[in-house]
């Protein structure tokens, strides 16, 4: 299947259905949980990666990480689970729209990098002991990809309204 | 310090209303077109769209984000399909596409001001 066929199905799947017969608030009320969502997601992660990059270290790393990741976590799910419906109301629209193609892709790294920095030995070990200078080169390699991952999924993700 | 965080936060607030439900994309004259209704107003997010034939194309029309279309009146079902309805709006600039950012409908005696300022 490709994905114009993915997207009319997706259309015309008793989700797209449902989110259609919701009323002429429902977009506009979707459409905000997706940015509260995105909200949580990046803010939290621009915090954590700009710590890894080595901003605010008076700021011990393991005080910083648990809020941010359960936050970011929470903001991922908020955010996908308000953007399938937006994509089902119609999806079909969406099939020529290259802004997708650079989005879904952008998510998966930054998904990838996400699982490699926290199976990392630096990650498992930064609420352990103190890091040593590779280790911190690596979380800050993990923070620079993370950054770039995110900020293009989410510019690209507003694009898709302006195409 | 503060003028440029005025600027800026001006510019913020500026910027959706100027950017989003943008006509950047169309051209400046108002274009009418007479056809046949083939999918019924679609009243979803994020701007309710109806698509009418006129000779052998099919026209895809974007109304209003679908509260404003509500208030001028448009309704799901309400236009049926096969009806013949008068259209003014922009086109897009690139005539390949047969889209119209749309003002005004007409069915019959039924006239649906969706962007009236803009008539």
């Amino acid at each position: 299947m490709d994905l114009p066929h993915v997207l009319r199905w997706l259309e015309q799947s008793p989700l797209g259905v449902f989110t259609r017969g919701l009323g002429v608030w429902s977009y506009g009320i979707i459409n905000l949980a997706h940015i509260l969502g995105i909200v949580m997601l990046f803010g939290s992660i621009l915090l954590l990666d700009l710590r890894l990059l080595g901003v605010w270290r008076s700021i011990p790393l393991a005080a910083l990480s648990r809020p941010t990741t359960t936050l970011a976590m929470a903001g991922f799910l908020v955010a996908a689970v308000s953007g399938v419906p937006m994509l089902a109301v119609k999806a079909g629209d969406y099939a020529g729209n290259p802004f997708l193609f650079i989005k879904f892709p952008a998510i998966a790294l930054a998904l990838v990098n996400v699982w490699l920095v926290h199976r990392s030995p630096a990650w498992q070990a930064h609420a352990m002991r103190e890091l040593a200078p590779p280790e911190r080169h690596r979380l800050a390699l993990g923070a620079s990809l993370s950054l770039v991952f995110w900020l293009t999924a989410i510019t690209a993700g507003r694009m898709i309204g302006y195409w | 310090m503060n003028r440029a965080v005025f600027v800026a936060a001006s510019f913020l607030i500026a910027t959706p209303a100027l950017a989003h439900h943008g006509w950047g994309g169309q051209e400046e004259q108002v274009t009418a077109l007479t056809g046949t209704v083939v999918q019924g107003v679609n009243m979803s997010g994020p701007h309710a769209t109806m698509k009418i034939k006129v000779d052998n194309d099919v026209w895809d029309l974007t109304l209003a984000p679908p509260a404003r279309a509500a208030r001028a009146g448009l309704k799901t079902g309400l236009i049926p399909v096969g009806a013949t309805v008068t259209v003014r709006g922009n086109r897009n600039l690139d005539h390949s596409r047969h889209e119209m950012k749309t003002i005004y409908i007409r069915q019959g005696v039924n006239e649906y001001h969706v962007y009236p300022d803009r008539e």
